[in-house]
């Protein structure tokens, strides 16, 4: 059958005997991560191109315009074009920039997300690495971000820059809270960390987690939104008050760095939210007897996900600092506890009593 | 605030968010309402003023204008020049007409002081950039133009005229 896993194994298998015509079949296990991660890179890259492109579109039918259509077809390469364009552009710099954190900044800004990638099961088996602590290893790598932003902001020398950076820090540590308290209810259900067992166990149960756990899957996506620094929690580069915010004093291929973690970052937390709430790889209700691969159905879950988190930023204007305080500390963590205490009497009542 | 007053203003923000969400998504599924310009166009309304044309009457084989000098003396740049003779019949005839665009602000007064019909406004004509500055200077030749029928100012009409209350 044609699956996710078959298709794993095969290439693995092919590239198990590749390693044999050449002699490095003893470096199998330091060149497999390499091969998983360069095809991975490869993956985000392509797609994140197209969720730039997906973004702008959303955006212009939202506002009844037509968006980029001019480069290639459905303008669907505008945004390698922009990416050309910010390759060559001239690197400006500022003169009394911290000159070593200038430079980790944005490598920190795309690796931590990027890392995020490894742990997220695109289909049965199809999946870079599972480990058993997969949901915290994304929530402890994810959060490096927050370092990667007030990098940014403090070696740019610009008070701008700074203050980005700091809005971000008190931003992504507000929002992380409830980020992983929505997931915790989760995690006292199935008992395991892991995605793919997470996945397994949605199988088995026969529902999706977004059933039970509405109030979770909002949470989650709301605290994402927010630990992504997307609109409407976007005030660590709120244009009409900051500038750029963090990345006011980048250009050029630095700056595309910045972007392309931004958007990665939202692609992680999606397929998180897909995984977790809405099935991974299983197919669609009623929609079982198409017999498609895991990863298609896998694949229209994160689209709908990013296709919702864009039309959040599209729809609501920006919070306030303190809103956005607010509504962290007095909303969202109340409700997320609340959440957790009623799952665990239902687990207790209802579920150990069955 | 009261625990119950607070659930109620959680659930009601998560309403109006929905509110808001879905008519963004409505107006997702619009149609779009962008031109796309140098493809497609918009039609001008008829009298719109995009440029300023001489009317060239196609029954006499002549120009309307009289060189009677109105429009020079009414224009603020002084960018209209233009010379006349008088023919056999008598008759004023212009001979040579010149606009300089280059300096016109299109404030319309020599087609105001125009007498005898021969200055107007037309619609189509609204892409007048040019790679030569000396190219903005148009001659009669260039500002020939042929009026349409349904064109044509209704005060001529005699019928029109004389029953005021019916225009």
């Amino acid at each position: 059958m044609f699956t996710g896993e078959n298709i794993v194994q095969t290439v693995v298998g092919l590239l198990h005997s590749l390693y044999g015509m050449v002699g490095l079949s003893s470096f199998q296990g330091i060149l497999d991560p390499i091969v998983a991660a360069v095809v991975m890179f490869h993956f985000i890259a392509v797609f994140v191109m197209f969720l730039v492109w997906m973004e702008r579109k959303v955006s212009a039918h939202m506002q009844s315009r037509i968006g980029p259509n001019r480069v290639g077809v459905f303008g669907l390469l505008q945004t390698l074009a922009d990416a050309i364009k910010l390759t060559i552009k001239e690197d400006v710099k500022p003169v009394k920039r911290d000159k070593i954190p200038y430079y980790i900044a944005p490598i920190i800004a795309f690796v931590a997300t990027f890392m995020g990638m490894v742990v997220i099961p695109f289909d049965k088996g199809m999946v870079v690495q599972d480990l058993n602590i997969g949901l915290l290893y994304i929530i402890a790598i994810t959060s490096f971000t927050v370092i990667a932003i007030l990098t940014a902001g403090w070696s740019s020398n610009n008070k701008f820059a700074l203050l980005g950076g700091f809005r971000s820090a008190a931003q992504i540590v507000s929002y992380e809270v409830p980020l992983v308290l929505s997931l915790v209810p989760i995690i006292m259900i199935t008992g395991k960390l892991s995605l793919g067992a997470i996945v397994a166990y949605q199988q088995q149960q026969g529902y999706w987690f977004v059933i039970p756990q509405a109030i979770a899957f909002l949470i989650f996506i709301t605290s994402a939104t927010a630990e992504a620094n997307r609109a409407p929690f976007d005030i660590p580069e709120a244009e009409s008050e900051l500038i750029g915010g963090f990345h006011t004093e980048y250009s050029g291929v630095k700056f595309a760095m910045f972007f392309l973690g931004e958007y990665i970052a939202v692609v992680v937390s999606s397929a998180v939210a897909s995984t977790v709430f809405l099935g991974g790889w299983l197919p669609f209700p009623f929609m079982g007897f198409l017999h498609l691969p895991g990863f298609v159905w896998f694949m229209a879950k994160l689209l709908l996900v990013i296709y919702l988190i864009m039309a959040f930023r599209w729809t609501f204007p920006r919070l306030r600092v303190d809103q956005l305080m607010d509504f962290g500390w007095k909303v969202l963590i109340p409700i997320s506890i609340i959440n957790i205490l009623v799952t665990g009497f239902w687990i207790l009542l209802v579920a150990k009593g069955a | 605030m009261g625990i119950f007053r607070y659930f109620k203003n959680v659930v009601m923000g998560l309403y109006n968010l929905c509110v808001g969400l879905s008519i963004t998504t409505k107006y997702f599924f619009k149609k779009t309402t962008t031109q796309q310009y140098p493809e497609e166009r918009l039609p001008l309304p008829e009298r719109s003023r995009s440029m300023i044309k001489l009317i060239y009457d196609g029954e006499k084989d002549q120009f309307n204008c009289v060189a009677c000098m109105m429009c020079a003396k009414a224009c603020p740049n002084s960018c209209i020049k233009l010379e006349g003779v008088r023919d056999e019949g008598g008759k004023r005839r212009m001979t040579t007409f010149k606009l300089d665009f280059s300096t016109c602000i299109f404030c319309g007064y020599c087609v105001e002081a125009c007498g005898f019909d021969a200055l107007t406004f037309v619609s189509e004509e609204y892409e007048n950039s040019v790679y030569k500055r000396g190219s903005l200077l148009q001659d009669e030749n260039a500002m020939k133009w042929a009026r349409p029928a349904h064109l044509a100012p209704k005060t001529e009409e005699p019928a029109a005229a004389a029953a005021p209350a019916g225009a």
